[in-house]
């Protein structure tokens, strides 16, 4: 709440902001995607299928890169309350989460407009949030300590996360990567998975339980470590900030 | 545990590194554990232990640098100690570092409800006290005014006034009240003097003998990170003026 009125207090468009970033991004993907090159990748409507992957993915990318500077940050803040130090990590989760719902009529806008079908798979859509928040949460908590510790980590973490965005099953779909063979390879980066789940609203051809079940494993050995990490470094965290 | 014991601390210790500045690279991560340049450790506070009842009032008393903020801070549970145990039975009000929770670019009024609210106030405790929060501070004419175009001594006043405003039963006061001009702080000190009448447990630190005389009955000496000397305030202050022979 706190990071959305902070951030919201000082601007006009407020909400336009979280909901114009991905449009910009998805209306690039779409232009270079279907009018430059020839459709060769996920299916069509070619901008529902960004939007299913994309709108989760600013969440996914949001929340972690705002985790680098988690404790930096609001290290006056944490140096003066007691509450839970794990909440810092969460409310970014939390705020970037709600972000990504509130963004969601622009999916349905251009799902409408396009005349995509909803089938009942969208019910697998709060499987998706929940491992995505598992999986985020656990990351959040491995990287926000060590960033601490590791300054270069926060420069590491957003090349590592430019990769991922094209590593991951975004503007493309994990069928386009069976005809490579590595579709095995992806199921281990757990938002192919968590993707897929979104995906198979509109798109149940999508739909990967291998992928979804080695993606829902890893989210929670991340989370393990992330809990393992932030446990064995709060009070370094503490003296160091 | 006897009920009546708030604060309970048992042999705790807590050590700081020496001569590393926080930042690191990646160069060390990969350097390995023995090329890695050995890390000094100091303690900052070791083997201390001592008991708290209820309705004490306890002022902490030793030279720069031998552990008294760092004591408050364990007591306040913003840092852990290494060794030992740090039982704390009650909520804290800590009035350390009590401008941290603020955000420069909201404003006043904001700020209250956030910063009393991250210290568990509910929206309609804060209401009911909003006014005399701000009275108290004597910043009525900006309270729509962004925190940060305040000045430090008027920052300093509306977060003590805040958070003297919490109904915990335990207050640390650190020597933050330096800021202040005489009239408030001697405004602030009647608020403490207030709070100990309502039965609360101060923890005080500070350099002025006549203040830590005023308020508190129980003195502790800290020096080189241990607890020299625990009794009546009087005693310990004439223990440190003794080892540190200013008359």
């Amino acid at each position: 709440m706190r990071d959305l009125r902070v951030r919201y207090s000082t601007s006009a468009l407020g909400y336009v902001w979280s909901v114009l970033d991905p449009l910009v991004m998805a209306g690039i993907y779409w232009f270079v995607f279907t009018q430059v090159f020839d459709k060769a990748v996920g299916e069509q409507p070619y901008i529902v299928f960004l939007l299913t992957a994309l709108l989760p993915w600013m969440w996914f990318n949001g929340a972690v890169s705002d985790a680098t500077r988690a404790y930096l940050r609001e290290a006056k803040l944490i140096r003066s309350t007691k509450i839970p130090r794990t909440i810092w990590v969460a409310r970014l989760v939390l705020s970037k989460g709600i972000e990504f719902i509130a963004s969601l009529p622009v999916l349905a806008f251009f799902a409408i407009a396009t005349g995509a079908v909803l089938h009942w798979e969208a019910f697998y859509f709060v499987l998706g949030v929940l491992l995505q928040a598992i999986l985020t949460v656990g990351v959040g908590l491995i990287v926000a300590p060590l960033v601490v510790f590791f300054r270069d980590l926060e420069r590491a973490t957003k090349l590592a996360l430019r990769f991922l965005f094209y590593a991951s099953p975004i503007i493309y779909g994990i069928p386009d990567l069976e005809k490579l063979g590595l579709d095995g390879l992806a199921a281990f980066n757990p938002l192919a998975g968590i993707f897929s789940l979104y995906r198979a609203a509109f798109f149940p051809d999508q739909l990967d339980w291998y992928a979804v079940l080695i993606g829902g494993l890893m989210s929670l050995i991340l989370v393990a470590i992330g809990i393992l990490v932030f446990v064995r470094t709060e009070r370094a965290v503490l003296k160091e900030i | 545990m006897s009920d009546n014991h708030v604060i309970r601390v048992e042999d705790a210790g807590i050590r700081f590194r020496l001569n590393r500045r926080s930042r690191r690279s990646f160069k060390d991560l990969f350097a390995g554990r023995k090329r890695r340049a050995r890390a000094d450790e100091f303690w900052a506070l070791r083997h201390v232990s001592f008991d708290v009842t209820a309705g004490e009032a306890i002022g902490v008393v030793g030279r720069n640098g031998q552990g008294k903020s760092t004591l408050l801070k364990l007591v306040a549970e913003v840092m852990l100690a290494d060794e030992g145990t740090v039982h704390i039975g009650q909520g804290v009000a800590p009035l350390i570092e009590i401008t941290g929770g603020f955000v420069d670019d909201l404003s006043v009024r904001d700020n209250v409800y956030l910063t009393a609210g991250l210290h568990g106030m509910t929206k309609s405790e804060i209401n009911e006290r909003f006014d005399e929060i701000i009275e108290f501070a004597e910043i009525k004419r900006f309270i729509d005014t962004p925190y940060k175009h305040l000045s430090s001594g008027m920052r300093v006043r509306i977060a003590f006034a805040v958070i003297s405003r919490l109904e915990e039963p335990i207050i640390l006061v650190d020597e933050v009240l330096a800021v202040g001009d005489k009239a408030f702080r001697e405004k602030c000190y009647r608020r403490i003097e207030e709070l100990l009448r309502g039965g609360r447990t101060l923890f005080f630190v500070s350099h002025n003998e006549r203040d830590l005389r005023r308020f508190c009955t129980r003195g502790l000496y800290l020096d080189k990170g241990e607890l020299v000397l625990d009794g009546p305030i009087n005693d310990v202050l004439a223990r440190y003026n003794d080892d540190y022979g200013v008359q």
